[in-house]
């Protein structure tokens, strides 16, 4: 199924189109806001490496990092401050902008500022932090829970479909195997895509090994050039990958976040392993093999 | 045939029409499960899909279940958030309500089905010709 394409920024931002038979789209950033000068360090870097491969991008930072394995871990600059930079950022750089919130309060001033705004993968069920969302008016990137089925993302969606918010992006992180362990079931995405949104592939958080370190979680960052070629030819709409310049003094996530001295390469792989996919598509047409199965 | 036999077959199925208030009547996008559950609420192996204009655009019965389990590779747990549609019979029988008791009967026994849609000239859903009730009028006449 080739899904309906939703429209991220515009205005007085660059305009992001993902689904159809658009170019893929690239949604990434520092995991968590650090500093005001890191975050917008990154926005440049990655905007030049993205320029230079033209691909459609959307810078992702986060103010508050809820989901910590560990009450000492970093839990970031919080609402007001983070919301800020992420504001400055968007005018300094016309970027979209894509945020995460994990209190319904947030949902609102959050929305005031980004151009995308994200579900977090444990919180995808959540009805008051779905419809929040939704009520934001913003594209809504909505990851899929590490427990959840493919098939039941479908329930989370038309939770924000009852707010006549129809801008829904669905992105697979990985899904739990067993404990402290995640694969990736790319059977997800021609699923997900069922509800006729666009999908996106979360590559660095598919390689994390969740809490396995005792009180953070650890992390195989070598597999990612793999997996993503491998979810770019199965037909995703959007990659999504946290990014970082000093992954090993990264504040957040910082066994899974892709150094920044090889973005490029695996973007570039990425973005051509997605244009093939197009490519068969037109010489083929969409996968039908046993379509009633 | 006895003449009040036939004067009860040349009723219209006006007499025996299961109200859509009877009936389990769903949008397109009601899950598997869900549909299930309206079919077993109104005792009927048979539901009608209609679209937001109210137009019967499917049915699925216990038949269609029957094959549905036999055919489908996919854990339970998928084929319960299927939406309705997605298994449904979009090529169905239906009759109006001006028809007879008796020919609707026929419609029943040619065709091997227990329920037919009752429509008007729209195709917007009216009620459900079941045939217990229609053999029940038959025997009474």
């Amino acid at each position: 199924m080739i899904p309906k394409v939703i429209t991220v920024g515009g205005g007085d931002v660059r305009e992001v189109k993902i689904g159809g038979l658009e170019p893929l789209a690239f949604l990434g950033g520092p995991c968590a806001i650090e500093t005001r000068d890191h975050a917008m360090m990154m926005a440049e870097r990655i905007g030049e490496i993205c320029d230079r491969l033209d691909i459609p991008w959307i810078y992702k930072s986060c103010y508050d990092k809820d989901c910590r394995s560990s009450s000492g871990s970093f839990h970031g600059l919080g609402l007001e401050d983070g919301l800020q930079i992420l504001s400055d950022i968007r005018s300094a750089t016309k970027l979209p902008i894509m945020s995460d919130f994990s209190d319904a309060a947030w949902a609102q001033p959050t929305g005031e500022v980004v151009d995308m705004i994200q579900v977090p993968a444990y919180l995808c069920r959540q009805t008051h932090i779905l419809r929040a969302a939704g009520e934001t008016g913003k594209a809504v990137h909505l990851k899929k829970g590490q427990f959840m089925s493919p098939w039941n993302m479908k329930n989370s969606a038309r939770k924000i479909e009852a707010t006549g918010n129809e801008q829904i992006l669905l992105t697979d992180r990985g899904t739990f195997f067993g404990y402290n362990m995640l694969v990736n079931d790319y059977r997800n995405f021609p699923i997900m895509a069922e509800t006729g949104y666009p999908v996106c592939f979360d590559a660095t958080h598919s390689v994390q090994l969740p809490t396995s370190m005792g009180n953070i979680s650890g992390g195989q960052r070598e597999f990612i050039p793999y997996l993503v070629r491998a979810a770019a030819a199965c037909g995703i709409n959007a990659l999504f990958m946290e990014v970082h310049d000093d992954p090993d003094n990264a504040l957040s996530d910082a066994n899974t976040v892709l150094d920044i001295k090889y973005l490029e390469n695996v973007l570039a792989q990425a973005k051509a392993a997605h244009a093939m996919r197009l490519e068969l598509l037109e010489q083929w047409g969409e996968d039908c093999v046993h379509p009633d199965d | 045939m006895s003449t009040q036999m036939t004067d009860t077959t040349n009723q219209t199925i006006e007499h025996i029409l299961m109200p859509r208030d009877r009936i389990p009547v769903m949008g397109p996008r009601t899950i598997l499960k869900e549909a299930l559950e309206l079919m077993g609420e109104h005792r009927l192996g048979m539901a009608c899909i209609v679209d937001e204009d109210d137009k019967l655009i499917g049915i699925f019965t216990d038949g269609d279940l029957r094959r549905l389990l036999l055919r489908s590779q996919k854990p339970l747990s998928a084929l319960f958030a299927d939406d309705i549609i997605r298994h449904a019979r979009t090529e169905f029988s239906t009759v109006r309500n001006d028809v007879s008791i008796a020919e609707a009967t026929r419609l029943l026994e040619v065709r091997e089905i227990w329920d037919l849609p009752v429509v008007d000239e729209n195709e917007h859903l009216i009620g459900l010709v079941h045939l217990h009730p229609a053999l029940r009028a038959l025997m009474a006449g």
